[in-house]
């Protein structure tokens, strides 16, 4: 071929990064060391044959089922979730921070919630107020005073972590509920070993397959000592959930059965699951389900997809619920705003990620300084999450925010404001083109007896140009992440480093 | 020990996928044999799908094949079959093999893609036998891929199922009560018949070039080893609902075996001759209906049995 692609070219010349911090690239357009590898490799590689792995990625996807139904006139078809073939790259020193950061903050929300189902000290102290915390939509009073293993009550977390302007990594979000994502973590890996097999190997790239025989070692330290071969369970609200896949995919890697509320028979405060040989007893479930729906008796009372008296065989201590139902109010959006205080009040320590600077609304000098600055702000309804029910002011129209404005008046405890903060952009495959665009960091942390960060992470990107909302029900899609066991290291992958 | 509701899917996959081959092969056969001007086959092969009226509305045997195939709106159709074994699967999704489920997935993205019609209707002939090899390599992946316990069963059984009573309806259609007094009485047709049923080549080895109505219900009946022959199929169904008994509660789990184990010593201990005074139709109305009740023991024994039976007093 003589006449010479426009991707032949080094990489830098098409591409221009923002004002963002970019993961590849620095302020003078140098390639940073930990992206080197990766670089040359792409740099080899012509526009066919990128075009032609990402083909095989997506095949290879739409082949394995990891696919959402797009519903048409008259034909319905199956869609993959878009991922991206480049691996994004975080480096041992830095993943150190995150590691430790994210097991403290993990310890201290559980020690938080510990104390809000329990004595309630850190409310009679002041140091987060009282009506706050109770009048959080996740709070569940039916919680109160109940034994919880380990006092773990977030067993499965899914942080969101975003990379800011000046490249400090900062906590957006503690998903401490039903978190979701972990298989594409895992699918995506998969992907990228056959993608780039060369720079995966010599990069030192930290292993993460271990993830489900971890989460089972973590549940099944939850049951009860007296039950020595505990029967776990992953409760799925059923095929039509659009995380279906994964509840599929985590209960085939652990071995654990896959059940739908219609499965579970709850008798004398027990829990049983019907098989083919009659009811056998069930110990532990990692619940896929939301609080409001595992049991219609205890809660929202039109759900079918739990099981009914489920949560009395809970309090009675017969089964465990993972996470535990509740474990929410650690995760809201105006509690969010407390957690430096949270974990300095239990810990003794300073955190080691920092927050995102949040406005209470409830405050009415927060509210005041929000509404004078709705274009510079990201608001977010304190319930609601993926991304619905917030503006992004930067991007709305004026009418939209003084719409906006008026909810904000009629209800302002219901909102927080946080500053629009450029996510770092990393490189993409766009219609042929690499192109940068915004990511960010959602990594997994177990907790039963023990807290374990799983080496590795689900990269959610924002695929519109300039967009800032990864969220896969806003378009967004997601890649692979490699944690490095060393900087710039080029020997072979060690699996958990001491 | 599995999930009652997982044992019901891994059956229905069964059930879905045999019937989509089977549509498929007799799909197949019956463009092949509309292009000779002679012959019944292709009026046996829509009496044996249930759509002996199509003829009546002139159709072709290119539009009858087609709706057999493609058709969404019919519930007998190829399509919608591999569909529910494919839905059936993904309810599953945890018990089957990423080989299996693989297979699966991919004969379903062959036969929704938008592009089907198009490639039906400019190779209608090689369209089906991609399908069918497809669900051969399905069959092939659970067998070397999936432990052969209590799930692989279920599938089994299904599949076995399905097969007996289709075969029972083919015959039916050639030879029996719903053959309306004109049974296959042509070389051409009886030929077809066999192809229908996979078995000319079996059948062949067997009995040589001699191609009679009698001795094609005896091989399809009674012949041991062929895999499409009714006491082969009702010979599995027994099997595997023996070693099903053994896994649980006897008592309940027995009465599918007992029925299954009645069924298949008929076939094995008769001969035509025996059926000969009544007419291989009272045999076949007897595996239809036995068939029938089999299904509804083992969903009273596995599946939608009584709580109170198995709640700790």
């Amino acid at each position: 071929m003589n006449d010479r692609d426009p991707l032949d070219r080094p990489l830098s010349a098409a591409y221009r990064p923002g004002v963002a911090y970019d993961e590849m690239y620095d302020k003078e357009a140098g390639v940073r060391s930990h992206y080197a590898a990766l670089q040359s490799r792409i740099s080899t590689l012509g526009a066919g044959e990128l075009a032609d792995r990402q083909r095989t990625l997506e095949q290879s996807f739409l082949l394995q089922g990891i696919t959402f139904t797009v519903y048409g006139a008259e034909t319905s078809t199956e869609q993959i979730i878009p991922t991206d073939l480049f691996p994004r790259i975080i480096p041992a020193a830095e993943w150190a921070k995150i590691e430790a950061g994210l097991a403290q903050r993990l310890q201290a929300l559980n020690l938080f919630l510990a104390d809000i189902y329990g004595d309630q000290i850190i409310l009679k102290d002041g140091v987060v107020p009282r009506d706050l915390v109770l009048g959080a939509p996740a709070y569940r009073r039916e919680m109160q005073g109940l034994y919880v293993p380990h006092k773990a009550y977030a067993n499965v977390c899914g942080s969101d972590l975003i990379r800011n302007e000046a490249g400090e990594f900062v906590v957006l979000e503690d998903n401490l509920r039903v978190p979701s994502g972990v298989s594409y973590m895992l699918a995506n890996r998969d992907a990228a070993k056959r993608t780039f097999p060369g720079t995966y190997r010599t990069s030192g790239v930290r292993s993460i397959e271990r993830y489900p025989d971890m989460l089972l070692a973590t549940l099944k330290t939850l049951a009860a000592e007296w039950r020595p071969n505990p029967q776990v369970v992953v409760l799925t609200p059923g095929v039509y959930n659009s995380a279906y896949y994964e509840h599929a995919y985590l209960a085939r890697l652990m071995g654990a059965p896959l059940v739908e509320g219609r499965d579970l028979v709850v008798h004398d405060n027990l829990v049983y699951m019907r098989t083919t040989v009659g009811l056998k007893r069930v110990d532990v479930i990692y619940r896929r389900v939301d609080d409001d729906y595992i049991d219609h008796l205890t809660f929202r009372r039109d759900s079918a997809l739990g099981a009914a008296g489920l949560f009395n065989a809970y309090r009675a201590g017969n089964v465990v619920i993972a996470n535990a139902p509740g474990a929410g109010v650690a995760d809201d959006k105006a509690v969010y705003a407390y957690v430096p205080e949270i974990i300095r009040y239990y810990l003794d320590q300073e955190p080691i990620l920092s927050n995102v600077e949040t406005y209470l609304c409830r405050e009415p000098k927060q509210l005041g300084y929000v509404l004078d600055n709705l274009d510079k702000l990201v608001v977010k309804a304190v319930g609601a999450s993926g991304g619905y029910g917030m503006l992004v002011g930067p991007h709305a129209s004026a009418q939209e925010r003084s719409d906006f404005a008026q909810q904000l008046k009629a209800d302002p405890s219901n909102y927080i404001a946080q500053p629009t903060i450029q996510l770092s952009t990393a490189p993409c495959l766009v219609d042929g083109a690499i192109e940068p665009r915004h990511v960010d960091l959602r990594p997994f942390i177990l907790c039963g007896d023990k807290i374990v960060v799983t080496p590795g992470a689900l990269t959610r990107v924002a695929l519109k140009r300039g967009s800032l909302v990864v969220n896969s029900s806003q378009g967004g899609g997601s890649k692979d992440t490699w944690v490095l066991t060393g900087e710039n290291e080029t020997t072979a992958a060690g699996d958990l480093p001491a | 020990m599995m999930l009652a509701r997982v044992a019901d899917s891994l059956y229905w996959m069964g059930r879905y996928i045999e019937r989509a081959e089977h549509v498929s092969r007799l799909s197949d056969v019956m463009l092949t044999a509309s292009l000779d001007a002679t012959g019944d086959a292709p009026r046996a092969a829509r009496t044996a799908l249930g759509a002996p009226e199509d003829i009546d509305e002139g159709k072709t045997a290119v539009d009858v094949a087609l709706g057999l195939i493609l058709d969404r709106e019919d519930p007998g159709s190829v399509i919608v079959s591999v569909a529910r074994a494919r839905e059936n699967a993904r309810q599953v999704r945890d018990q089957i093999t990423s080989e299996t489920w693989e297979r699966l997935n991919l004969l379903f993205l062959r036969i929704t893609s938008p592009d089907a019609k198009r490639q039906f209707d400019q190779r209608a002939v090689t369209f089906l036998h991609e399908v069918i090899s497809d669900l051969h390599l399905f069959k092939g992946a659970v067998d070397s891929t999936m432990s052969h316990g209590e799930g692989w069963r279920f599938l089994m059984l299904g599949i076995y199922l399905e097969r007996a009573q289709l075969i029972a309806r083919l015959l039916d259609a050639s030879f029996g009560e719903a053959a309306q007094g004109s049974p296959l009485s042509d070389h051409l047709s009886q030929m077809g018949l066999l192809r229908m049923a996979c078995a000319l080549e079996p059948y062949l080895r067997v009995y040589t070039a001699d191609i009679q109505p009698r001795l094609i219900q005896e091989f399809l009946l009674f012949n041991e080893d062929f895999p499409r022959s009714i006491r082969f199929s009702t010979a599995r169904i027994e099997e595997h609902l023996r070693a099903l008994a053994g896994h649980g509660n006897v008592q309940a789990s027995g009465v599918p075996e007992r029925l299954a184990g009645r069924l298949s010593s008929r076939l094995r201990f008769a001969d035509l001759e025996e059926t000969a005074t009544s007419g291989a139709g009272g045999l076949l109305a007897t595996v239809s209906q036995d068939c029938g009740r089999i299904h509804e023991a083992i969903y009273g024994a596995f599946v939608a049995y009584p709580l109170e039976q198995h709640l700790p007093t």
